[in-house]
């Protein structure tokens, strides 16, 4: 008996003890944890493309002039800029007391370092704009030549891939700058697993007065969507960083948490293999495109948080047409018309090609399959595992994909070189599309000062595309933020980052 | 009085077993006749609906009706549960049986490779199987044929193994028979309640992997219907449209019995 | 007459050592040569993985290059093969940046602690059940035994998790959600749920063997005569019973356990556990080569000592079974 009673007090304390130390340790001052899918596995700001490091580089590292959440850029570490009337030089004059997070100053010598490491890297996001020179004027000023003009390099400079480091990695060598970087961002790299979390504490330097409100930023890797909602739910996490369609209503009515949408630069979109022998014809094109229902599928997919494509160009940026290009959208009759006039009046087999595991696609897939069954063409499902899947349709090994174009910077013309440069390394996202009448189009879109101009060229080429149809535009997806009800002042930008230097929680 | 009523219970557990499972073939059999829609047919227009009306179980995202999936997805299910397991359990009870039965260096043989399918990360070859085959029913017959034996293989030869030196079968040799006959007549009926029992629990337990390759976004590939995808694929509506998963996930737990009633029933009647 | 049978046993026992041993040297070394090749067959580039599918042409090829991905098999095996036996490690992972080696060491002690916990719970539930079971036989407790995990054996894990975590976590909030918590004792705590969860799916077929067992045993006719001849029950049951009716069970174990080591991964992901099957499913995801060899040669180190203990248990507890 005695012994028993031994061995449960020991037991209950063990319990007890167990119990008492998760409370034990607690981080001064406030911390917000970010739940995100993936790690971030790098901070080489020229080296990375994928969100994952993107949105921790951004943090850390800041371009000379960024984009708001209506995609409109301004100065940022530039206090002011010009551009020659012949889009040739720009000029730029840096912020006042601008300082890295080790406390030195920033000067126009850093800003030219940075540019031209990037320019020697290229790397996965190379600087498409020709440049001739960049040269610091004076401590403050730094002067870049184009030898042709190139409209969006303005756009190009706004993206992560142009922030500002110190000029020879401050006397680092590259692998130890980048294991502990150094920039003007609101926050600092404090503890780093590139398997795992990620913890940056504020920088104290930093040039916005009062900013970043909290003081740690944890960004916690989650890699089950309902796991991440769960611990949104209980408070372990602050916020998520993308939510499922599914999942939003559900979080939006929760008593204690929200939801924050926000238009992206993304469009989900049907790819056509033009050098298959099927999709070669563009009346097979148009056929397909006048059978599917894109009102249904957008809504049935993303429950209203996604909108309806008419263009490939996102109704987020600037000389969209997606209300007044003239889309294909269903019409059986007309559908079956245009099949007719085609090589295959009968129909034909294909396949349609998605990575597994990605829900969404897998139905977007299954509702192009009804589309197709309803005209007389049999397409199978060809679902691969991401990694053969990419490997597949960068080899143009495929007949139909499903894939999001991405804006990775907030001008038209980041989806248009991508999506019609016949010469460009991706062939036309991979479609090997060739419009004589697009690419002319393209071309002088690059040169075109911003204007309605622009604005017509960019105009009659989404109609060319959109007769056309290489590709059909689905919809355009939500960045779907889940969050905390006490937290306050956390911004979502339209490429998917967070901004929360005026975060706060009550 | 207890001696005699073990055999009747077994037969009633085998029996009850077998009629779950014949009365799920059935629906299995008869799904074009049962249903109403066909399990393809989307309707955009009526999706996530509840159960009730024209669709008992409701209707999943794209407005397919459930009901008629999670009959259809049978059809799917029990062919590759009965398919996959075949093979592995005769080629697996062999090469246990001989394998202890002999010993010597085929023990050796047959150990160094179970030992090594055992030691090699499991998920690792249904994973890179599944990548190489792509999505689908051929990835989960491969792997199956690849380690599913393994189980069978370790509860043969471990049973045999142990009735190796029994008084038994050293008669039995005594006697003349040939090795063939000894493993055949004599230890084969010994080994096999055990291994049943096995197959019974492990057809349960491919079921389950199936859904869990669903999970990894490698199971059976749509549109053809399963209960594994139809799971994975819900999990995202647990709290908002629990129909999507609940039902297909019961069909698992309801055949899962079935299959264990059945196990039970044949090990009581063996055991006399 | 006694002695001669010891030196008999001793003398099979440091043969089955011997055997045991290079065995056990060969399945380690077949599985790294074996994953070596295998990852390397299925479709999918490493660089594109790490560079995003949008990447250039031109960032892949210089990637693939440093990595080099672009030498003959036989080129890259040599190079693995000097890294392993040069620096004791597979090699720096292409994703991470860092030695595998260290990532593999740094979540192992999460899924061995996750592992262990689940097997002290199974193994717990598991006799106890199949006790209650056989001792009981056709009984009210066998019956509920036999037909309850017939109902938890059909549901999938990453179900089962997830309803532990909407009852336990984040209604009843007795639990963590997932993660870890820091410290020893916090990681015990959040692995409870997790260990549960995975025992769930272990104890069905381990009760059923046992209880197969047992009754068997109980049956025999030594048992019979042992109780005839007033031997304490505890002693029947513990020096005969437990010992006969074990080590089939055992077996089962043994190969759960091996199952398990890179099995959890489902676990770990449901309840964002970051251990070693989180990270092999990663690797394979993105083609890390270097990384996918190491947790399999550690894993498969792993496994080999696991069944070489189980069988040396086995043999103790039964020395017929050594040949």
């Amino acid at each position: 008996m005695k012994k028993k009673i031994i061995i449960f007090t020991l037991i209950a304390a063990l319990a007890a003890s167990l119990l008492a130390i998760p409370g034990a340790l607690a981080e001064d001052g406030v911390t917000f944890v970010y739940a995100r899918a993936d790690s971030v596995t790098s901070f080489d700001l020229h080296q990375e493309i994928t969100a994952n490091n993107a949105f921790a580089i951004d943090k850390v590292f800041e371009p000379l002039v960024l984009f708001d959440t209506e995609g409109v850029i301004t100065d940022y570490l530039a206090a002011s800029h010009t551009i020659s009337e012949d889009g040739l030089v720009y000029t730029f004059t840096l912020r006042d007391g601008l300082r890295f997070n080790d406390g030195s100053d920033v000067t126009a010598e850093d800003v030219k370092f940075s540019l031209e490491r990037h320019m020697a890297v290229q790397g996965p996001l190379p600087i498409q704009a020709d440049i001739a020179s960049i040269e610091a004027a004076d401590e403050k000023t730094v002067v870049i030549t184009l030898n042709a003009a190139y409209t969006p390099f303005f756009s190009e400079l706004a993206n992560f891939s142009n922030g500002i480091l110190p000029r020879d990695f401050g006397g680092k060598t590259e692998e130890e700058f980048f294991k502990n970087p150094v920039g003007t961002g609101p926050f600092v790299v404090s503890q780093w697993d590139p398997a795992g979390d990620l913890t940056f504490v504020k920088n104290e330097y930093y040039w916005q007065e009062g900013k970043p409100a909290i003081d740690t930023l944890v960004y916690k890797v989650i890699g089950d969507d309902n796991q991440a909602i769960n611990q949104l739910r209980v408070g372990d996490v602050d916020a998520v960083e993308s939510l499922t369609y599914a999942n939003a209503a559900e979080i939006d009515n929760g008593s204690e948490t929200d939801i924050i949408t926000r238009g992206s630069w993304n469009v989900e979109e049907l790819f056509f293999n033009t050098l298959d022998e099927h999709f070669a014809d563009v009346h097979v094109r148009r056929a397909l495109a006048l059978a599917l229902n894109r009102e249904a599928l957008a809504q049935a997919l993303t429950f209203g948080y996604g909108e309806v494509a008419n263009s490939v160009l996102p109704a987020t940026l600037r000389y969209s047409a997606t209300d007044t290009v003239d889309a294909l959208s269903l019409d059986l009759d007309a559908a079956k018309a245009e099949l007719a006039q085609s090589a295959f009046p009968e129909g034909f087999s294909t396949t349609i090609s998605i990575p597994s595991g990605n829900n969404v696609r897998m139905q977007e897939a299954l509702i192009v399959i009804a589309a197709g069954a309803s005209i007389g063409i049999d397409i199978q499902l060809d679902a691969k595992e991401a990694a053969a899947f990419r490997q597949d349709f960068r080899n143009l090994n495929y007949a139909i994909m499903i894939n999001t174009a991405i804006a990775d910077f907030p001008d038209a013309d980041s989806i248009f070189a991508f999506q019609v440069d016949p010469e460009g390394f991706s062939q036309c996202f991979w479609t090997s599309y060739v419009n004589d009448e697009a690419v002319a189009l393209m071309k002088a879109g690059q040169v075109t000062l911003d204007g309605d101009e622009r604005a017509d060229i960019y105009a009659r080429l989404q109609q060319i595309l959109a007769d056309d149809v290489p590709y059909i535009p689905l919809y355009y997806p939500s960045i779907l933020v889940g969050v905390r009800s006490d937290v306050e002042g956390l911004v979502i930008l339209p490429n998917g980052t967070a901004d929360f230097t005026g975060v706060v929680k009550k | 009085m207890r001696q005699l009523k073990r055999p009747r219970r077994g037969a009633l557990t085998l029996g009850v077993g077998l009629a779950m499972m014949l009365v799920m073939i059935a629906l299995a059999l008869l799904a074009p006749v049962i249903c109403r829609f066909d399990p393809l047919e989307q309707d955009l227009y009526a999706f996530l609906r509840p159960p009730g009306g024209l669709h008992p179980f409701g209707t999943d995202q794209l407005g397919r009706d459930m009901f008629s999936r999670v009959l259809y997805a049978a059809r799917t299910d029990l062919r590759i549960m009965a398919l996959a397991e075949i093979a592995p359990f005769l080629t697996g009870l062999f090469l246990g049986m001989i394998a202890g039965y002999y010993g010597g260096w085929v023990e050796w043989a047959v150990t160094l490779a179970t030992d090594t399918f055992i030691a090699f990360p499991y998920y690792l070859l249904v994973i890179v199987v599944a990548f190489a085959t792509g999505a689908g029913v051929h990835g989960i017959y491969i792997t199956f044929m690849l380690v599913g034996w393994l189980l069978y293989a370790r509860v043969a030869r471990g049973a045999t193994a142990s009735l190796r030196e029994s008084e038994w079968l050293q008669s039995a040799r005594l006697m003349g028979y040939s090795d063939w006959r000894i493993i055949w007549r004599e230890l084969f009926p010994n080994v096999l309640p055990q291994a049943v029992v096995v197959l019974m629990t492990d057809m349960a337990g491919l079921l389950v992997i199936i859904v869990t390759l669903g999970y990894l976004g490698i199971g059976v590939t749509q549109p053809t219907p399963d209960w594994g995808t139809m799971i994975a694929e819900g999990q995202n509506f647990m709290t908002t449209a629990w129909w999507l998963s609940v039902i297909p996930g019961l069909m698992v737990v309801y055949t899962g019995i079935a299959l264990s009633f059945i196990g039970d029933g044949l090990a009581e009647i063996w055991e006399n | 007459m006694a002695r001669n049978k010891t030196t008999r046993e001793s003398r099979l026992f440091r043969r089955w050592l011997r055997r045991a041993a290079l065995r056990s040297a060969l399945v380690v070394a077949l599985i790294t040569v074996a994953v070596f090749f295998i990852i390397r067959l299925v479709p999918g580039d490493p660089a594109v993985m790490v560079l995003g599918e949008h990447a250039t042409s031109a960032s892949i090829e210089a990637l693939r290059e440093k990595l080099g991905l672009n030498l003959p098999a036989a080129r890259q095996f040599l190079r693995f093969l000097q890294n392993v036996f040069l620096h004791g490690d597979t090699g720096e992972s292409i994703k991470y940046g860092v030695s595998s080696r260290a990532l593999v060491f740094q979540r192992a002690p999460v899924t061995l602690l996750l592992v262990a916990l689940s097997m002290l719970v199974t193994l717990a539930a598991t006799v106890l059940l199949a006790f209650l079971a056989a001792t009981h036989k056709d009984g009210l407790f066998d019956q509920i035994i036999r037909v309850v995990p017939a109902f938890t054996q059909g549901m999938p894990v990453f179900w089962v998790g997830l309803l532990l975590i909407l009852g336990f976590a984040v209604r009843l909030r007795w639990f963590p959600v997932g993660g870890l918590k820091p410290g020893f004792g916090g990681m015990l705590y959040s692995l409870i749920l997790p260990a549960v969860t995975v025992s769930f799916g272990q104890i069905p077929p381990l009760v059923r063997s046992l209880r197969e067992r047992l009754i068997a045993v109980l049956d025999a006719d030594f048992v019979t005569t042992l109780k005839a001849a007033k031997v304490p029950r505890r002693v029947i049951f513990l020096r005969h019973i437990l010992r006969n009716a074990f080590i089939p069970t055992l077996m089962l174990l043994s190969v759960n356990l091996s199952y398990l080591i890179g099995g959890t991964l489902v676990v770990e992901r449901v309840f964002a556990v970051r251990g070693i099957g989180d990270l092999l499913f990663e690797a394979i995801s993105n083609r890390d080569f270097p990384l996918v060899q190491a947790v399999a040669l550690y894993c498969a180190v792993f496994v080999v000592v696991i069944s070489f203990l189980a069988d040396l248990i086995a043999h103790w507890a039964d020395p017929r079974t050594l040949t």
